[in-house]
């Protein structure tokens, strides 16, 4: 068997609180001792609720967050012992997609100059060619290369920071709800690309989400976080069938579903 | 029949700027019964939080509003602000989806709430206003209402902060509770139990309340009734039941085909299913033309041709279930074939 494409182990984050409110001198402890992987071609769904470290797990994952203690693999390597290059080329390896594509775009850059900037910050050259055959990928016409990030739509936005994450032929996509911002009838668009990456290219997938509803449709497996630990991991279809924890069970119970009350 | 605690009637709503006037919701009538819940579905542009702050006469500068709006028998539209005052607390209150927005971080949570009580009613002293707000607290289910009063915004957790700001909005016991998103911001736990705690109240209060949200998921544990809005006109009105069991509107059919169901693979046998996605984005009243506005997304445009084009279609009346009130749908199309051809 291969290995896993992520694999963390006994991973935890504390995060230093200024002026020692609430939580006292120690710190506040985002994720506590987390032990999860991601197979290749897998998709892994992470829930939980607000504050429970999903975030900061999945941020830990490709290096933007290091970890207090633990150790991260990706492919196999220890990031800690990455050096600079060695964490440039994970970023190749490991790409992510965030909440809002507003945010996460360059405002006075134009699509053509976002997408060319990952390949530059790379060392490598692009064609237009190549830059509408990405476009196209994720389901956008060759026009959108000229566009601001202001002449889009919220769900074209978020498709042109997908087309930027698969620009270096990433094996693993990390997804921190890409599609919490969007309208519904955007977010069944996005929702679909993903899936299709997977499926068609091969990618896996480190999904957050606090819809479980999303994370149900999504992924392979899933794991359910409260409180900065792993409280149920397991394949998707059970977890959802019978949920074993207090915390996923109520997760499940007061998901609202678009149904006639009983 | 009672005379309805709101009463909407061919409502258009327009934004001045440069010179330019442009609607951005157009002949919208909506009436409600106390007690009632009408929820409000919508997407971006699509007029549910401006056809709120219309109601509440809060609209932003540069936006006119015509038509007719009647608040417990008060005409809204022409009130002055003598009335206004009167009417917004008393009458009709507002929950917004941000509630840190929604409330002062210089002032404590009780002061918040007797501010509220001494506005109504100036008689009332500070000690009175103070006392109904530990009484308010307890109400909406904050634990230690004594102490609570005197903590700050920042000091509650999201969920307690929507419940206090509620506390602040029913105090005065308004006929009518507008609530925009009200449980968007907060996690899937307290989201239900907010929306238990308001319908909880709305029996107990017998108000109305109209519900502004983009989530079927929450409209189908609040509402009674259903307002789907698309770029600023009415798309599709009718019983809970009725919209989702038998949708009219291709948008309606669509916006339920899309949103992702927990129960969605064991219905499937471990497949993994697509979901139906609407193509496009939604437009707003703005950027449409003559004809349908959703006529550009519409799977089922091409059944009826051109008329959608060039012609905006108007409410028509549709099948309803048994007990079910007025449905009306805003479609060229008589009936919707099956849902699996409405988006394509």
């Amino acid at each position: 068997m291969s290995e896993p494409i992520l694999e963390m182990t006994d991973v935890s984050k504390r995060y230093r609180t200024a002026g020692g409110f609430g939580r006292g001198r120690k710190g506040f402890l985002a994720v506590d001792g987390v032990s999860l992987h991601v197979e290749r071609g897998e998709a892994l769904g992470l829930v939980g609720e607000s504050g429970s470290g999903k975030s900061t797990l999945a941020r830990m994952a490709n290096g933007l967050v290091v970890p207090t203690s633990g150790t991260v693999r990706t492919d196999g390597q220890d990031i800690a012992r990455l050096g600079r290059r060695g964490l440039r080329r994970l970023r190749r390896n490991v790409a992510m997609v965030f909440q809002d594509p507003l945010a996460s775009l360059n405002p006075r850059q134009t699509v053509r100059q976002t997408l060319e900037n990952v390949f530059r910050a790379h060392g490598e050259t692009t064609s237009t060619a190549e830059l509408v055959a990405l476009l196209e990928s994720v389901g956008l016409g060759a026009d959108y290369l000229g566009r601001y990030p202001h002449e889009a739509s919220g769900g074209q936005l978020q498709r042109v920071a997908v087309a930027r994450a698969l620009a270096l032929k990433p094996d693993l996509i990390i997804a921190d709800e890409p599609t919490s911002a969007l309208d519904v009838s955007v977010r069944a668009q996005i929702l679909n690309l993903l899936a299709d990456l997977q499926r068609d290219q091969g990618i896996s997938f480190l999904h957050v989400s606090h819809d479980l509803a999303v994370i149900r449709l999504y992924s392979d497996r899933v794991a359910v976080m409260q409180r900065g630990r792993i409280v149920e991991t397991g394949p998707s279809d059970e977890i959802f069938r019978s949920p074993q924890h207090p915390c996923t069970r109520a997760l499940v119970e007061a998901t609202p579903e678009a149904e006639l009350p009983a | 029949m009672p005379d309805p605690v709101l009463q909407v009637e061919d409502l258009c709503v327009s934004f001045t700027s440069g010179g330019v006037t442009a609607d951005v919701v157009r002949d919208l009538s909506v009436r409600l019964d106390g007690g009632r819940t009408l929820a409000v579905v919508g997407e971006s542009g699509s007029g549910k939080t401006i056809t709120g702050r219309a109601i509440m006469r809060l609209l932003p500068r540069g936006a006119s509003a015509r038509g007719r709006i009647v608040v417990a028998g008060r005409e809204m539209l022409s009130a002055d602000e003598r009335e206004l005052r009167r009417a917004r607390g008393s009458d009709v209150a507002m929950v917004f989806q941000d509630s840190m927005s929604a409330l002062s971080p210089y002032l404590d949570i009780g002061a918040h709430i007797a501010q509220a009580v001494r506005l109504h009613d100036p008689s009332v002293t500070r000690r009175a206003a103070r006392a109904r707000a530990v009484e308010m607290l307890d109400r909406v289910g904050i634990p230690e209402p004594a102490g609570a009063v005197r903590r700050f915004p920042h000091e509650f957790s999201g969920g307690m902060r929507q419940r206090a700001v509620i506390a602040m909005a029913l105090v005065n016991r308004p006929a009518l509770l507008i609530a925009d998103e009200p449980t968007t911001a907060l996690d899937v736990t307290v989201q239900a139990q907010i929306l238990a705690l308001l319908r909880e109240l709305q029996r107990e209060y017998g108000m109305a309340m109209l519900l502004i949200s983009h989530d079927f998921g929450v409209v189908g544990r609040a509402a009674d009734d259903v307002l789907v809005l698309y770029a600023g006109r009415q798309a599709e009105y009718g019983s809970l039941r009725d919209i989702f069991e038998q949708p009219a509107h291709p948008y309606t059919a669509g916006l339920r085909a899309a949103t992702p169901r927990l129960d969605a693979r064991l219905d499937t046998g471990g497949e993994r299913t697509r979901l139906r996605a609407i193509p496009g984005a939604p437009t707003s009243l703005r950027d449409a033309g003559p004809g349908c506005a959703f006529a550009p997304r519409c799977g089922l445009a091409d059944q009826v041709g051109e008329r959608c084009v060039v012609e905006a279609p108007l409410p028509t009346v549709r099948p309803t279930s048994e007990g079910g009130g007025p449905h009306l749908a805003a479609c060229h199309l008589d009936r919707l074939p099956a849902l699996k051809e409405v988006a394509r």
